[in-house]
């Protein structure tokens, strides 16, 4: 029955060849999201040893862009990949030994975790939190290390087959036909679903073809029975042409991905902004026509953001200043154009102004190369204190803002003062601050 | 080959451990019945659901277009899988929509009306491809009936 299952599911574009050039693609697009994952998840939460560049000023937004971009162009990278290689899920005998059983667990291990993966990160992006039952970032984290190491066992394991069809000319005979290599005596055999290979014995090459060449004994399937009237009906659908399935396949998955990307990634790269039809944020929607992610509701601020008492305090050890908003104001005045650069992938440049930090820290004479905190007005939640390393805390285009497009401050953009800085994550630049310490 | 077989399997074991180091550190433990039921959730629904209905529409077509030219039958299942993908990636959002969002600016668009607008263009340009193929394919057709 699993065999049958398997011989019927044989097409086209189910071939080694698929897997290996589909599987290329996702695994660029797999290191790329771990990449910039990785750099997005330090530079929110860096050890101590770290330092990071503050030029370009654009470069999270990139960064982010770049892995909420690739992880959607995953999707339909992830379900070509799986589509070519289904019938390996009715291998049989289902286990042949211990190694196998570890093969077979890791590739579900990794099948499970990458499909949850790219779901939650997707979901995410609109904060969908009510879907799943764990906490997204710890989790997020943690699977990317999973995948990754999945992903390296699961090279390792079909390097064979990966090396055999890694390049075009070795992997087609003349007719166009992808080589089956598991044949030692032809390694030139047509594919089972091709209609010229009717009279020839029933193989399926799969996307592993050695396992392939032992087990498909050519047993016909007798037409009895509910699963065998349907594997007959299925064996007398009309088999198609392997080239043009073949190219029909890559091109389904190459437009698929084209447009997922084009119509969802102009919330992070300003020229497609025009065809964002299916991004969660869209440029220029907003206070202060900027996008929000946490507002002063949702952070508890609404009342001491606008407290007449409020002041920004700093401090270095024994020495400490307040500051008024009219204070604030006071101090030299610069403008500078950063992106704000949200982890969910959206970004958007803005004018800000406001006195620059380290004008602040040396009202307090607070030297050259220390860090900060931030507190926030915020009561709790993770992003109430902030750190920020010395590159970006002397950096001439870091500012507490007060003004942003040439207005003051929406009370959802951190109303009455917020951190700015090139290069940093949006949650990393602090909403409604309240106090400076150097540490 | 060996060596580089080893080295992968090496590395990709102390990504599994750090994997497995960080969900035990950072992850509550009454947590971890939900992230396998996740897994399990998702390899039931692409192997048992998805796959399932791509199979069904790819054998109905066949079946239904026996005197349809292939390349016209593969032209229409590429646009249907392309719908479905980008339905896999906007449904969700018309439904976070429905619910409510924390603040107006998620999810401002209005999804469903472009999606419907992605699909008419979808049919359009179907359509031409279509049109475009049969155009093409037609002259060497007469030719090797010739020949």
């Amino acid at each position: 029955m699993l065999n049958g299952l398997r011989r019927s599911l044989a097409s086209p574009s189910r071939n080694p060849r698929m897997a290996t050039v589909l599987g290329r693609l996702l695994g660029i697009a797999f290191l790329v999201t771990f990449g910039t994952g990785l750099y997005s998840h330090f530079l929110q939460d860096p050890l101590p040893w770290m330092v990071f560049p503050t030029r370009p000023t654009f470069l999270y937004q990139l960064s982010q862009g770049i892995h909420i971009t690739a992880g959607i162009a995953c999707v339909p990278l992830i379900l070509g990949k799986l589509y070519v290689v289904f019938p390996e899920l009715f291998q049989t005998p289902p286990v042949r030994s211990f190694s196998h059983f570890l093969e077979r667990a890791s590739i579900a291990l990794f099948v499970a975790a990458s499909l949850v993966e790219i779901t939650i990160g997707l979901l995410n992006t609109f904060q969908f939190y009510s879907l799943f039952p764990f906490p997204f970032k710890q989790t997020h984290f943690a699977l990317s290390f999973v995948i990754i190491g999945s992903l390296a066992i699961h090279i390792a394991v079909k390097l064979d087959v990966i090396a055999k069809y890694w390049r075009r000319r070795d992997s087609f005979d003349n007719d166009g036909n992808v080589v089956d290599f598991s044949l030692p005596e032809s390694p030139k055999v047509r594919l089972s679903a091709a209609p010229e290979d009717a009279g020839q014995p029933e193989r399926v090459l799969s996307a592993t073809p050695a396992t392939s060449a032992t087990e498909e004994a050519g047993e016909p399937v007798s037409a009895t029975g509910v699963t065998g009237r349907l594997f007959a009906w299925i064996d007398a659908t009309p088999a198609p042409s392997s080239t043009t399935s073949r190219r029909g396949f890559v091109a389904t998955i190459a437009i698929a991905t084209a447009a997922v990307v084009a119509f969802t990634a102009g919330q992070s790269f300003r020229p497609l902004d025009g065809v964002n039809l299916f991004a969660p944020r869209k440029a220029g929607i907003g206070p202060n026509a900027l996008p929000v992610n946490r507002t002063a509701r949702a952070a508890g601020v609404l009342e001491s953001a606008v407290a007449p008492d409020w002041v920004l305090t700093v401090v270095n050890g024994d020495a400490s200043r307040r500051f008024t908003v009219a204070e604030l104001a006071a101090l030299p005045q610069y403008d500078v154009d950063l992106p704000i650069a949200c982890v969910e992938g959206w970004s958007q440049t803005a004018s800000w102004r406001g006195p620059r930090l380290r004008d602040l820290l040396d009202t307090v004479g607070a030297d050259a190369g220390v860090s900060i905190r931030a507190t926030s007005l915020e009561q709790k939640g993770g992003f109430r204190l902030m750190d920020m390393g010395p590159e970006f805390v002397r950096d001439d285009l870091t500012l507490v803002a007060l003004e942003v497009n040439g207005q003051e401050l929406d009370i959802d953009h951190g109303y009455p003062a917020r951190m700015i800085a090139p290069a940093r994550p949006g949650v990393r630049q602090t909403k409604w601050l309240s106090m400076i310490e150097v540490i | 080959m060996k060596i580089w077989r080893i080295a992968l399997v090496v590395l990709g074991v102390a990504l599994l451990v750090v994997g497995g180091l960080v969900l035990l550190q950072d992850v509550a433990p009454q947590r971890y019945g939900g992230i396998l039921l996740w897994f399990a959730g998702a390899l039931v629904i692409h192997d048992g659901i998805i796959a399932g209905l791509v199979i069904a529409v790819n054998l109905t077509l066949r079946k239904a277009g026996r005197r349809v030219p292939l390349g016209v039958l593969v032209i229409i299942q590429g646009a249907i899988v392309i719908g479905a993908i980008m339905a896999l990636i906007v449904f969700p959002q018309i439904v976070k929509q429905g619910i409510g969002t924390l603040n107006p600016t998620i999810l401002p668009l209005d999804y469903a009306a472009n999606l419907a607008l992605f699909y008419g263009g979808l049919v359009a340009v179907t359509a031409v491809t279509i049109a475009v193929y049969l155009r093409v394919r037609q002259p060497s057709r007469r030719e090797s009936t010739i020949a």
